[in-house]
Formats: C-alpha cells, sequence, structure tokens
C-alpha cells in the first residue's frame, strides 16, 4: 500500500537539485545551510519536500519541517527516521545542535539537554544518563587537595612542549588530570598519542592521565576544531566545549584550574584560549567559574616547540632535528614508524594542544 | 540471553517506546525508564521490562527506554526484540517469549 | 455465518494502531508483517502483533495475520508466532498455486501440534496476486480445509500483468474479479476484492463498494478505519429488503411447523438458496442496521 509521506537519504554532494530543495526549507525555518553536513533524512509528500533532518556522523543538525506539519506525527516519524540511518550507520551514541528554545521539541526525538549558550545554541544526546555515568565515572577517580588542575591536550605527537605545561601545572596543583582528546583525526592514532602522552607524563607522580571522550574537544562538543585547513576565527564557536567543561567534566573532578599554552602564531588556537578566559570564568553559568593559566611555551632557540613543526619535520623525513624537541620515548616510537610513507590523515592545522 | 552489543528497538511515536541495549561492563544489570506519565505508571512500566528481562534470563546489560505512552504488549514486545537484537540471536524460543 | 464485510489493514509495526485499532469495530483485522513492514522491521513487528493477539484487545473481532511468504527468512517464524498466538487465520500473500496452500497447509498443522493447540484451528486466506494466481484460483480455493477465503490484491496484479491501475470500475480488474469470485462460491468459502487507496475519496469508494456488492464479494480490505463505516452501511440491506427477508425467514418457520416440504411466498415458491440469502439479509441488518 503506498504511503503518503515518504522518507529517503539524500547525500548532499551527490544531489545538487534536492540539496537546493533543502537550503530552501532550512531558510525558510531560519536556519543556514551547513556545507559540513552530507547526509540528510528529507521527507516527502508526494513532490514536496516538506521536512529535513542533517546528519554529520554522531551529529544531528538542520532540522527543519514545514509548518503545515510541525506537531503531527510527521515529526515523530523524522525522528525515527533520522535514528535508523545514523544506527545503521554504527552510530548509537548521538548529539544534537539546535536553538535553545527548540530543546524542548527534541525532548521528543528522546534528545536531553547538556549544555546552552543562551539564545545563541543548545547541544544534546540522545541519553537520559549518559554525561551523567560518564561524570560518575570521572567522580571515581577524584583526588583530594584545594588546588586541582586540568590539561586538554591532543598530542599530536608529544613534544616537550607538552611535557613542559604538564610539568609547570602538576607543580603548582595538588593533583593534574590530563585528556587526550579522543578522535581519530590526527596523523596520530588516539592509540598512539595516548601511549605516548602516558610514557611521556610517567615522571610525574600527582598526576592522571584520562582517556578522552566525546564530552571534550570531540566532533560533537567542538566540530569546528576538527576542520581542514583554519576556519575563520568567528566561525569558531568553543563555548559550548568549555561550557561542557566547566558545568560537567570540572566538578565532577573538583578541578578549579586549567592549563594551556600560549599560541603565538596560529589565531585559531590563540582564539580558543581568549575563549576558555571568557566561558571557563567570567560568563555567566549555574558552575564556579575556572581560572585559566596561561603558560608561555618553551622554545627552542628562540621558536616554541610545537606538535606541527614536529609533524612537519616527520613528512620531511627530518628526523635528526626532531630530537631535541621531543621526549626519548616519542623519538623511539618515530624511529619504530618512520620509514615508510605515513598514510595521509586528515590533519588539522592548530591543533598544537 | 547475554547482550552482546548495542542494539534498538520501536519508535518514539505515540503508544510505542524505544529501548536502547548495550552490554554491561561490570556485570550489572541496570534499567532507567523515562516517560511523560513516570508518575502513574512508572511502576507498571518497570515490571513488566523486569517481567520480560527475567523470562529471556538477562542479568547484566544496560537498559534505557523512553516510553511514549505503550501499553503493556507493546513494552514486552519492543523490550524482547532489543535484547534479541543485541544478542544477536535469531532463533525464537517461544517459551521465554510468552 | 461469519460476516466478514470489513477486512482492517493493520500494519504490525505500528504501536498506535495496534493499540486502538479495535473501537472501529471492523469484522475483520489484519495484523500486516508482509509489505507494509520494513525488512528491518520485520522482527519487531512480528513480537509486536504476537503480543497483541496475546491480549484479548480484539476479542470478538476476527484476527488474520498476513505473514511474509514461506520462501523468504521471515515467513516461517511469522507463522509460529501467528498460530501460537492464537490468531483466527492466516493470509498467504502471493499464492499463485494450489501447492502453495498445500505447503502452508502442512506447516500450520505441524506447528499446531508442535505447541498444543486443536490441530485445524487456524484458517487460512489466499491472496492472489498474479496472473498465475487468478488462473488457479478454483484449485487454490479448495486446497485446503483451512481455506476461509480468497482475496484479489490489486497492486501487484496489475504490475504482474502488465495492465495500468484505472479509475471507477477498473477494468483492469474485471475478469480477475469474476475469477475470484468463481472460485470462492465454487469452494463455498468468502471473496474480498482489493483495497481503495484514496482514503479521502467517499464517494469513489462507496461506488466501488457498490460494484463489488452487487457481484458477491463478501468483503474488502481496507486500509482505514473511516472506510469500515462506509462500508458497512453500503452492505446493510434495505427496509424494504429486510422486510422482504423476514417474511421469506417467516414462510420457511411456517412451512417446517406445517411439515410441508414447499414453501410459499406471494403465490411463489421459495427454495433453499433464497432462504440462505434471506437469512445473510437479516445478518447485515442485524450487524449494522438499515441502509442510510
Amino acid at each position: 500500500m503506498p504511503a503518503e509521506l515518504r522518507f529517503h537519504t539524500v547525500h548532499a554532494s551527490e544531489s545538487p537539485q534536492e540539496s537546493k530543495q533543502i537550503e530552501q526549507l532550512l531558510t525558510e525555518s531560519d536556519l543556514g545551510w551547513d556545507s559540513r553536513v552530507e547526509t540528510f533524512v528529507v521527507c516527502r509528500k508526494g513532490a514536496a519536500l516538506v521536512a529535513c533532518a542533517g546528519i554529520d556522523r554522531n551529529v544531528v543538525k538542520c532540522v527543519a519541517i514545514s509548518p503545515a506539519f510541525r506537531g503531527t506525527s510527521l515529526s515523530l516519524q523524522l525522528g525515527g527516521e533520522l535514528l535508523k540511518v545514523a544506527m545503521e550507520r554504527g552510530h548509537f551514541h548521538l548529539f544534537l545542535y539546535t536553538k535553545p528554545d527548540n530543546t524542548v521539541f527534541f525532548r521528543g526525538w528522546g534528545f536531553y539537554p547538556l549544555v546552552e549558550v543562551r539564545d545563541k545554541v543548545a547541544l544534546m544526546e540522545n541519553s537520559p544518563i549518559a554525561i551523567r555515568r560518564y561524570c560518575s565515572d570521572l567522580r571515581a577517580l577524584r583526588k583530594h587537595g584545594g588546588k586541582i588542575g586540568c590539561i586538554v591536550m591532543n598530542a599530536n605527537p608529544f613534544t616537550l612542549g607538552h611535557r613542559y605545561l604538564a610539568d609547570v601545572a602538576a607543580e603548582s596543583c595538588d593533583w593534574l588530570h590530563v585528556f587526550i582528546v579522543r578522535e581519530e583525526a590526527s596523523m596520530f592514532s588516539y592509540a598512539e598519542r595516548y601511549e605516548l602522552a602516558s610514557q611521556g607524563l610517567s615522571h610525574i607522580k600527582n598526576i592522571t592521565v584520562h582517556h578522552g571522550s566525546e564530552y571534550i574537544v570531540s566532533r560533537a562538543t567542538f566540530p569546528s576544531y576538527f576542520l581542514k585547513g583554519k576556519c575563520t576565527v568567528d566561525q569558531c564557536f568553543t563555548a559550548i566545549d568549555l561550557l561542557l567543561f566547566r558545568e560537567h567534566i570540572a566538578p565532577a573532578l573538583e578541578i578549579t584550574y586549567r592549563y594551556v599554552g600560549t599560541e603565538p602564531a596560529c589565531p585559531v588556537t590563540s582564539r580558543y584560549n581568549k575563549d576558555m578566559k571568557h566561558w571557563l570564568e567570567t560568563a555567566d553559568s549555574r558552575s564556579p567559574s575556572i581560572e585559566v593559566v596561561v603558560v608561555p611555551r618553551i622554545t627552542l632557540r628562540g621558536s616554541p616547540i610545537s606538535a606541527s613543526e614536529v609533524r612537519r619535520l616527520l613528512q620531511n623525513k627530518s628526523l635528526q632535528e626532531i630530537k631535541e624537541m621531543v621526549p626519548e620515548t616519542t623519538m623511539c616510537q618515530l624511529i619504530n614508524c618512520f620509514g615508510d610513507q605515513r598514510r595521509e590523515t586528515e590533519m588539522t592545522d592548530g591543533d598544537d594542544h | 540471553m547475554r547482550i552482546i552489543t548495542e542494539a534498538v528497538a520501536g519508535s518514539l511515536e505515540s503508544s510505542d517506546l524505544l529501548v536502547k541495549v548495550s552490554p554491561s561492563r561490570d556485570k550489572t544489570l541496570e534499567i532507567y525508564v523515562t516517560s511523560d506519565v513516570i508518575e502513574q505508571f512508572g511502576t507498571q512500566i518497570r515490571h513488566v521490562v523486569d517481567d520480560t528481562l527475567k523470562r529471556l534470563a538477562v542479568t547484566d546489560g544496560l537498559i534505557v527506554i523512553e516510553d511514549k505512552g505503550a501499553l503493556d504488549y507493546a513494552i514486552r514486545a519492543r523490550v524482547q526484540t532489543a535484547v534479541l537484537r543485541g544478542a544477536a540471536c535469531k532463533e525464537l524460543n517461544w517459551e521465554q517469549l510468552s | 455465518m461469519k460476516l466478514r464485510r470489513s477486512m482492517l489493514f493493520l500494519p504490525g509495526s505500528k504501536a498506535a494502531m495496534l493499540s486502538t485499532a479495535f473501537v472501529y469495530k471492523p469484522d475483520c483485522v489484519m495484523f500486516d508483517l508482509e509489505d507494509a513492514v520494513s525488512l528491518r522491521e520485520k522482527d519487531s513487528a512480528r513480537l509486536m502483533v504476537f503480543h497483541i493477539l496475546r491480549t484479548d484487545a480484539y476479542k470478538g473481532i476476527e484476527t488474520v495475520v498476513r505473514i511474509n511468504p514461506l520462501n523468504t527468512p521471515y515467513g516461517l517464524k511469522d507463522l509460529e508466532a501467528a498460530i501460537r498466538a492464537g490468531a483466527d487465520a492466516v493470509r498467504l500473500p502471493k499464492t499463485d498455486c494450489a501447492n502453495d496452500i498445500h505447503e502452508l497447509d502442512a506447516e500450520v498443522a505441524r506447528i499446531e501440534m508442535e505447541c498444543g493447540c486443536p490441530i485445524g484451528r487456524t484458517k487460512l486466506l489466499a491472496a492472489i496476486e498474479s496472473a498465475s494466481g487468478v488462473i488457479n484460483a478454483v484449485s487454490i480455493a479448495t486446497a485446503s480445509k483451512r481455506m476461509i477465503g480468497i482475496a484479489l490484491a490489486g497492486f501487484d496484479y496489475v504490475i504482474d500483468m502488465q495492465s495500468q491501475r484505472g479509475d471507477g470500475a477498473k477494468p483492469e480488474l474485471f475478469y480477475a474479479r469474476c475469477a475470484v469470485l468463481h472460485a470462492a462460491r465454487a469452494a463455498g468459502i468468502d471473496a474480498f476484492d482489493v483495497v481503495y487507496s484514496d482514503i479521502n475519496d467517499d464517494a469513489g469508494f462507496l461506488k466501488e463498494v457498490e460494484l463489488i456488492r452487487h457481484l458477491g464479494f463478501n468483503g474488502k480490505s481496507l486500509i482505514h478505519p473511516r472506510q469500515i463505516e462506509l462500508l458497512h452501511n453500503a452492505y446493510a440491506p434495505t427496509e424494504k429488503e429486510v422486510s422482504y427477508s423476514r417474511r421469506v425467514i417467516e414462510a420457511a418457520a411456517k412451512a417446517e411447523k406445517e411439515g410441508v416440504g414447499v414453501i410459499a411466498l406471494d403465490g411463489k415458491m421459495i427454495d433453499a438458496p433464497i432462504v440462505s440469502q434471506a437469512q445473510r439479509v437479516l445478518q447485515r441488518a442485524e450487524a449494522s442496521g438499515i441502509r442510510r
């Protein structure tokens, strides 16, 4: 029996005509077209496009429903179809960006609020308990002390710069929590980065090196971070990631200080540092503020040691020059791995954390 | 029955429920139910879920349920489907399902 | 004599419909595990139907389950679910020949035995959806003692015939309708007509109902609850038909009482078929009153 409403999946790059229609529908709902979203679940009534929902791996955005169909069962069917598409691709834990006013609507899709930037944007996840369980796991790893610090690093790869930052932080704190960015979007795999960081930090007694998660500098919380090439400073939207840290992660571990290295060269990273001060220290939030400590990078012959420089040297096979920039543990790994051409992965500029 | 993979059954539509199961990290059985009618029917929903899981001999896993006003029969059906999918079980044991 | 005017299709995957459709009081309800259910939801819908059947939500309504064909990975499991849950009947889609029914019959008997239900409890319906099915309609209709009905399914049939869906009297279904009807009558079972998909076109629906009622169809497959009352009313007898039928029944009773072999009414001889027809008329009148 033919159904009236039909759902199907659209791949934006392959269907320019449908993409145009989607863009129009989004505009009518006061939403912008996000060129990063490749996949859309759309609903058609006959030939007309009446609803769409975009999904970028495990992140849902660009959801629009034609006014005539809002409040009908179409909304829930759309949510259901989207969920099926996501799950078919192996994504069960989903995040969703929307305007704060719409969070009520998405409760009906099984999404629960995580953080909100008032009047601007809200991030939700499709579980009533995921963040709670995550924080409860973190709470079990609490250490006592008046001054608990934190560093979030990509460590791609772990350099003497990272070590220096950690040394400074650990020295001035009762305990230091270090998180390694979990996403696989770097030259070095997460496993390698975590391993090198653990080894490189093993001399510090008051430290925990945590596994990263979807809640800390991930494609879900900080999509701009993973863009190829530099995104313009305006587009970097760091608030969600930082508020999530301030309102959920930090309280779980009783973190009161966040340490970060200076960034003289990259405007994106420098902006992130500035935003960090704003969102963690001064912005309005139900959670206590966290002090941001900016530590000047250590230098080698006048230039700050950076992971991006190490990678550049690696690509040019200048292993000798790297020796002075990384600890021995990292050097061993580089020598082991870098006989052949490294497979080019999605690299990001400005990921010097 | 052992849940070995993440699985979902049901829908978010009215009178239905969405059941998500995933393997337990620590051999415990954790069940979370959210519902607009949790006050009136929470106990009943929980009772049906517990009974369904018991009959399938599910002793550990994480079960998250989003209820949209489903009746008992739908709760049984969707929980069973999610568990069977999560256990990658193709054979149907009608004694356990009845 | 079971009235089977309306057979309401319910997708096995839709909780809202399964939970509430009984309020519309169709004569039969058909829980669909086949075309209305996507492949990835087959397992889920099967258990939904299994469990709703085990409640008494549909008490008083004949329950039919449309299983997937037996040569799919789903068919046999659907059958197990339907029988174990106590469905009144099972509808086999795409029935092309008598052997399809023989095969089904054998599996049904096996399952009934395995689960300890009374053998013969589960009835069968065959859906004719192809040219072969139409040609074999008689042998299909008589293929098993469990057969209670034979239905024409227009969508797939028209594709198989390489014809085109039309409006109005639908000439492309003409032969198939007649064949299915004749097969049903020869086998002494019910005949069901195709679904009418335009749920907003009452006039068109009623026109089609009028046609098939005249042809002799016992009932029609429906896809929306609002079609039920329309159909029941169209099948309801007129005042005139009811009063005539009452008089026929009275005359028959009188003849029986008097031990007279021949029934007479208004100077004419009334034989058995007319009495049966009168009974059917009164049954329909009882079910939904006089036609409005």
